[in-house]
């Protein structure tokens, strides 16, 4: 154990906070919002290219994926910088830390090349297709089919919460290839571009707003599917599932910590909350670069999630009654102005502890991060 | 910053443990003079916070906790035998001052030692009989907790609720209602799972306070509140959760698990509460 900071850590850090001084777009650049998070605006697309052209877009990975083979402790500095200053890497973060960070790893060097790599260059979008109306806590219950036909699959069945997948290009989809096997074995991930014949996507508003549009109900009718867009081997997708998720995860703790430190500088009052919300991005953190060390339990990745979107969402709704009737106006500035963050400041206090619920929700919710914690943990029986 | 234990931190604390383990059933006086055999006295504050939270952990008897955090860093040296400290400006509720061979006060004259005996402080009636604490009489006493006191308060406590916590997996996997075992309920599970995520926050705190003391950090004020407040959190969700999911075997006075609920609540009573660590970190 010690304070000190790691000099290499450091030096990387400067060298990313040099960089980004002189790259970040300007506001007058920044002008067009994107609508969803498959959707890029223009100058975010050569934004994100820049990121890529100079190894800075995914730092974990070599330099031709847009990295610099950097450290796990490197990659927290890199994402602790993008937020301390507010800004994203990507508008299309699934696309480029779930699903192009699951082609880097399950993919076959063509699909690194067809789809990798122009996903890392924002030259396209991509979203996920994980969750159906009848799996959703219980995703490995999917039951979108996929059967062999020839040299395609034909799929058929429907997706749901599907994020950004009317701007997407490509759908990253868990599809069901051994109806007969136990539900964990028969499932297979299949690449879609989402221009495919039988394949329809209907966006739906979100509890902010009608046209705060990302969810997307995504229909698949005798869609056709080439072969060779068969992600990892088949009947093996639950596996790239917690490898593609398993990317996601093991740093979703450094944007809880972020929210949380938003609210810190957003909200300054001298309620008991307000300390607790110290500890509390204070104790994440701290179990955050726990968990970089080595043999550590994965598992306990869960209680990263738990502590960090649980106590987000109850520092969200002490600042909402913090501020009272108040809290009532919408849209309000409750945040600083940021050009590449415009969202996270024209939230409104109501509108913020309405989207802590993403946190408990999306992802795995709270109830089945505690199941995990008991059984793979404490090791209580199923 | 690097925050994992070193080779030797780790096999310190398999040392404690197993050390802790072996000698439970041990009369006080030999399980004190095992610590001081051991070097336990004299380690500094990351590897004291090791050795205090598995102390916690066993319910220790012995007046280490009071001696190592509460003496030494008034005195700033050990005590001859045991020791504790006298830093709340009153004098009110001192952690084994009623069986200390030596006290130190913080006066208004600055740090005076005095000899146990002469003191005679008046031991407390309390909820849990096996706790020390005495009221001091003594003039031009002042207030400055140390912060080492702070820490080693906290971290005994997340030993203390690790301990309810085993003993309650324990007992939810063992008793069965309804032809399955309680733990395969979810609503137990639940309740297992916020004390392990409470024992975790309140652990990582409790180490960092202490990582701060060794290396004289300016950010130690906070961080020792920071821990404080966070074992007082851990104890309240660690008692009731505990408690609550023991059922009425919990309510006796044999289960060993009321001896581990008092000291756990204790841990959060004595040098102020979460809510008074929490206004301190507001100022």
């Amino acid at each position: 154990m010690r304070l000190a900071p790691d000099p290499e850590v450091e030096k990387f850090r400067a060298d990313f906070s040099a960089f980004l001084d002189t790259h970040l777009p300007t506001p007058e650049e920044a002008t067009v919002r994107s609508k969803s998070s498959a959707d890029i605006p223009d100058w975010a697309r050569r934004w994100q290219r820049t990121l890529f052209d100079e190894g800075w877009l995914l730092p974990a990975q070599p330099p031709e994926y847009g990295g610099r083979n950097a450290t796990l402790p490197q990659v927290v500095a890199h994402l602790e910088e993008l937020s301390r200053r507010r800004i994203y890497h990507s508008f299309n973060p699934q696309g480029l830390n779930i699903i192009a960070a699951s082609l880097l790893t399950f993919g076959t060097e063509q699909q690194k090349r067809d789809w990798a790599i122009p996903l890392l260059r924002a030259e396209i979008t991509a979203s996920l297709g994980m969750s159906e109306p009848g799996a959703g806590s219980d995703l490995a219950g999917l039951r979108t089919r996929a059967v062999l036909d020839g040299d395609h699959f034909v799929v058929n069945g429907q997706k749901v919460w599907t994020s950004g997948a009317h701007d997407a290009d490509v759908l990253l989809t868990f599809v069901r290839t051994d109806p007969d096997a136990p539900k964990h074995k028969g499932i297979s991930v299949l690449l879609i571009p989402t221009a495919s014949e039988g394949l329809v996507r209907r966006p739906f508003g979100s509890i902010a707003a009608p046209d705060d549009l990302d969810f997307n109900e995504v229909f698949f009718t005798d869609v056709r599917v080439p072969k060779e867009n068969l992600v990892g081997p088949l009947n093996e997708g639950w596996r790239v599932a917690n490898g593609s998720l398993g990317h996601e995860r093991t740093l979703l703790w450094v944007h809880y910590a972020e929210r949380m430190d938003g609210l810190i500088q957003d909200s300054p009052c001298d309620e008991e909350w307000y300390a607790t919300l110290q500890m509390d991005v204070q104790a994440l953190r701290l179990l955050g670069y726990r968990l970089l060390g080595a043999d550590r339990n994965p598992v306990e990745i869960s209680v990263l999630k738990l502590l960090g979107s649980e106590a987000a969402q109850s520092a969200e709704l002490h600042a909402l009654e913090h501020h009272g009737t108040e809290a009532l106006l919408h849209p309000v500035q409750t945040g600083p102005y940021t050009h590449m963050n415009i969202e996270a400041f024209t939230a409104s206090w109501f509108e913020r502890y309405a989207r802590s619920f993403g946190g408990t929700i999306a992802g795995g919710t709270s109830e089945i991060q505690r199941n995990i914690i008991a059984e793979r943990i404490l090791g209580l029986p199923r | 910053m690097e925050f994992e234990f070193d080779d030797e931190q780790r096999l310190l604390q398999r040392v404690v443990r197993e050390t802790v383990t072996r000698t439970r059933s041990l009369p006080e006086d030999q399980l004190w003079d095992t610590y001081l055999e051991l070097g336990w006295l004299e380690a500094p504050p990351v590897e004291l916070a090791i050795v205090l939270e598995e102390l916690g952990y066993a319910a220790d008897p012995t007046p280490f906790l009071a001696t190592a955090t509460w003496f030494a860093p008034l005195a700033g040296r050990l005590p001859r035998g045991s020791g504790t400290g006298v830093f709340d400006g009153e004098g009110r509720f001192v952690l084994d001052a009623d069986r200390a061979d030596e006290i130190a006060l913080l006066t208004s004259e600055g740090v005076v030692v005095r000899d146990g005996k002469d003191l005679a402080a008046e031991r407390l009636s309390v909820f849990d009989p096996t706790l020390h604490v005495a009221r001091v009489d003594a003039p031009d006493l002042v207030a400055g907790v140390p912060d080492l006191a702070l820490m080693g308060l906290a971290v005994s406590t997340v030993g203390s609720c690790r301990r309810i916590l085993d003993l309650v997996v324990a007992h939810v996997k063992e008793r069965h209602q309804f032809g399955v075992p309680i733990g395969s309920f979810q609503a137990v599970k639940h309740k297992a799972a916020d004390m392990y995520v409470a024992i975790e926050r309140a652990k990582v705190l409790a180490y960092f306070s202490a990582l701060t003391i060794a290396e004289d950090d300016p950010r130690r004020g906070r961080a020792v509140a920071m821990a404080k407040a966070a074992a007082g959190d851990c104890q309240r969700v660690c008692f009731r959760n505990g408690f609550q999911l023991f059922g009425a075997m919990g309510y006796t006075w044999e289960n060993e698990l009321q001896i581990h609920l008092k000291r756990a609540k204790a841990g959060d009573l004595l040098l102020g509460t979460a809510s008074e660590h929490r206004k301190a970190l507001l100022v």
